[in-house]
């Protein structure tokens, strides 16, 4: 059977289990017996148990046959392919799960056939077991539920426990990925920094990656590559404070106007419109970016006399500004408007105008929320690459500038790491090395506005 | 709702087409006159006159939605900020007609200060919050002088002997009784001549009602106040004049001692002895 098949068949199973369980608790509550929990609940709890640990085996068999198999398939290849100097493991496999899934490049050796036609044998004895395995255990588990059917046990509490051990299951899962991740890039961090020192990285002004030995270009020469971070961090730094000083202003103050002034008609026409921005893809912004901000920002510099890259971190912030405006509006619309009707009545009560009553009572209360929404614009800015890579230019100018051409963080490791590329050079790890530093810095603005906040939030109940 | 819809409605059958009583008084600090309000086509208050007398107390008693609070936030204007809240006829203060369009509203409620039902205070310190009046009006001149305000507002309240060492802590760290003193302290912190107060005991304990009411009887020598409340007996106690409302009619006014000891109108009789209500 397929996993899906099996995922089915052992839903079945559990609603089965719910039923009999079900009637067994209440057939005998109905003839007098009493029962510490109601009837369903000893329906879901053998529900439960039927499904969940039957479940999880087949998620994991479904990841890890796979796993399996590769590392029994590499027997199949010749000690002579393997010695081979272009031998990569992943093209062998390729070539290997290609003739079992019935794609054929040409003709391949002998042994890759051997192999293929081991593995479907393998696959069959797998799908088997698994079939076997699944259902045995989720019968096993509902019948093992079913058998603890009697007025003592506590099946609502049970139940309680598994749906809360399930959720916190799924929190779990969110962190730990969150971990990894962050372990993963902290280990090919160490990695770069084993090739480029640490000083260099944080405090060099140039930033050049190359493949070792490659030719800079335009240069004729063999250069060096110099992994100096400040330009890409000055770059984004540039960027997000032009793109801030458009979004939270604009986003704040229409926030305002929607929460407190706009009647209920103008909001609902307005607030759905603005939330539209945020649905644009951010492609489409980038394009927007170069072929009309851009140039219409050059334009108007030259005219003024000012010296305008034709990609300037203006045009860029500018756009970004705009596209992150939905985020602080929409975030700070909800808070303001958490804030209770009473505190905005006492202000009026002692005769302040509509305007007091927003600076100094509704915004205090809200201002929590409110520096969350420019958190988020933040991080929003400081991660948007897409834009910058079409409006800002790739070049890692070291510059304060808002009309020079600038780069980022984001759009650097993904000119890193698009293309070509070897794992092993420090060109694709610096590309973890910006990762991290971006990650620590994050981490760094969240906590000094979590202090902000805490310093001068105003509390209401 | 006029008066030809409600007659088919038995609990409006008994309501007199005049108030019964006295509406007015001999020295009115305000008065109103053929007041109407609406919310969108629904009438909550239907012709009311009355007036309230300089420096006394009046309570505004009567059944759950009878129009106590929509009449009262009517006399500093606070049903401005209901978009739906439509009123017709005329209230004045010291004669003055406050809808009228050369009105500012907000020295007028500056004027007439409120207090409501469930204790509001700022999320601010306590001494921000008493504070607040006085500042957004330009009253204090300097910081002596508004310390000198808040703390004599606190003392006024009953308050200043509770907090005089916490001032600059939370308001809403207070208890439920102290924080609606602190919201009392805050509304004759800009020294109005009128007090409304809606209910403002209705979240409180009978200690702290006991504290306030004691307040408020203070308080009346130098203030008008204006007070809706569901306890009979809090509005034998600390009013001089009690007004009975019913479906958005000034059924009776009279003073408290008279209103329940010997009501006019049988609906005010019924009311108070628990009939219906
Ligand atoms: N904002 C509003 N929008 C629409 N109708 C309202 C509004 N406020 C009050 N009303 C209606 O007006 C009528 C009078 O309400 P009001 O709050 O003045 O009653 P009340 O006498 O203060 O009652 P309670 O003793 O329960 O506080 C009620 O029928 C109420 O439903
Ligand atoms: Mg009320």
């Amino acid at each position: 059977m397929s996993s899906l098949t099996l995922g089915i068949a052992i839903l079945i199973i559990s609603a089965a289990y719910f039923f009999v369980a079900n009637r067994a608790s209440s057939s005998q509550r109905a003839a007098g017996t009493k029962f510490h929990s109601l009837p369903h609940y000893y329906g879901l709890y053998a529900a439960l148990l039927a499904f969940l640990p039957a479940f999880a085996i087949l998620l994991v068999l479904a990841i890890g046959d796979d796993l399996v198999f590769r590392s029994l398939a590499l027997d199949f290849v010749p000690d002579e392919v393997k010695a081979s100097k272009n031998y990569k493991e992943v093209i062998v496999m390729a070539q290997i799960t290609n003739v079992v899934d019935g794609i054929n490049f040409g003709e391949q050796p002998d042994w890759v056939y051997a192999a293929a036609e081991a593995w479907k044998g393998w696959d069959a004895t797998s799908t088997t077991l698994r079939t076997i395995l699944v259902i045995s255990l989720s019968l096993l588990g509902g019948m093992f539920a079913y058998r603890q059917v009697n007025p003592g046990f506590r099946s609502r509490n049970a139940v309680e426990r598994i749906i809360m051990t399930i959720l916190a299951a799924s929190s779990a899962i969110a962190i730990l990925t969150t971990i990894g991740i962050v372990f993963s890039v902290i280990f090919e961090s160490l990695r770069f920094f084993a090739l480029v020192p640490v000083s260099e990285f944080l405090f060099g002004t140039t930033w050049n990656p190359q493949f070792e030995g490659a030719e800079r270009a335009g240069s004729g020469q063999m250069g060096l590559a110099t992994y100096g971070s400040v330009p890409l961090f000055a770059g984004t730094f540039l960027i997000s404070i032009v793109a801030l000083t458009v979004s939270v202003p604009v986003g704040l103050f229409s926030a305002i106007y929607l929460s407190e002034y706009a009647t209920p008609k103008v909001r609902a026409v307005v607030k759905p419109v603005m939330e539209l921005l945020a649905g644009v893809p951010t492609v489409v912004y980038g394009f927007f970016a170069a072929l009309t901000v851009a140039p219409f920002i050059r334009s108007t510099g030259m005219s003024l006399g000012l010296d305008v890259a034709s990609e300037s971190a203006l045009a860029a912030g500018l756009v970004m500004g705009i596209m992150i405006i939905p985020f602080v509006s929409s975030l700070s619309d909800d808070v303001i408007n958490a804030v209770p009707q009473a505190l905005r009545d006492a202000a009026y009560g002692l005769g302040s105008t509509h305007s007091e009553t927003v600076r100094q009572v509704v915004l205090p209360a809200a201002l929590p929320g409110v520096v969350a929404s420019i958190l988020l614009a933040v991080s929003r800015a400081v991660g948007e690459t897409m834009i910058v890579v079409m409006a800002a230019g790739l070049a890692a100018n070291l510059s304060f500038n808002p009309l020079d051409a600038v780069t980022t963080v984001t759009s650097q490791i993904v000119t890193i790491l698009v293309g070509d590329q070897e794992f092993e050079s420090a060109k694709t790890l610096s590309a973890f090395a910006l990762a991290l530093t971006l990650i620590v810095i994050t981490l760094g603005l969240n906590f000094v506005a979590l202090q902000i906040v805490k310093k001068y939030r105003e509390q209401y109940e | 709702m006029n008066s030809a819809d409600q007659s088919h409605n038995f609990a409006t059958a008994g309501l007199p087409a005049e108030t019964v009583g006295d509406v007015h008084v001999d020295h009115p600090r305000m008065t109103a006159r053929n007041v109407d309000v609406f919310y969108g086509d629904k009438q909550a208050i239907d012709n009311v006159t009355l007036d309230i007398g300089e420096k006394q107390v009046i309570s505004f008693i009567g059944p759950s939605g009878c129009g106590k609070s929509t009449f009262l936030r009517c006399l500093n204007r606070m049903n401005d900020t209901i978009d739906i809240c439509r009123i017709t006829g005329e209230i004045a203060l010291d004669g003055q007609n406050i809808y009228d369009p050369k009105i500012d509203v907000v020295p007028l409620r500056a004027r007439v200060g409120m207090v409501f039902q469930k204790p509001n205070p700022f999320p601010k310190s306590i001494f921000d919050n008493v504070a607040y009046g006085p500042r957004i009006h330009g009253i204090a001149t300097s910081k002596d002088e508004l310390n000198d305000i808040v703390e004599s507002s606190l003392e006024r309240a009953g308050l200043w002997n509770e907090v005089k060492d916490r001032l600059h802590q939370p308001g809403t760290g207070l208890s439920g009784g102290q924080q609606q003193r602190l919201c009392i302290a805050r509304a004759i912190a800009v020294s109005p001549e009128v007090i409304l107060m809606d209910e403002p005991c209705s979240a409180l304990d009978p200690i702290a009602t006991a504290k306030i009411e004691e307040l408020i009887a203070e308080l009346s020598s130098e203030y008008t106040i204006v007070i809706v409340t569901h306890s009979m007996q809090q509005a034998a106690r600390v009013s001089q004049r009690t007004a009975y409302f019913h479906l958005g009619k000034l059924v009776e006014v009279g003073n408290t001692d008279q209103i329940f000891t010997n009501p006019q109108h049988e609906m005010t009789n019924n009311y108070i002895t628990g009939r219906f209500g």
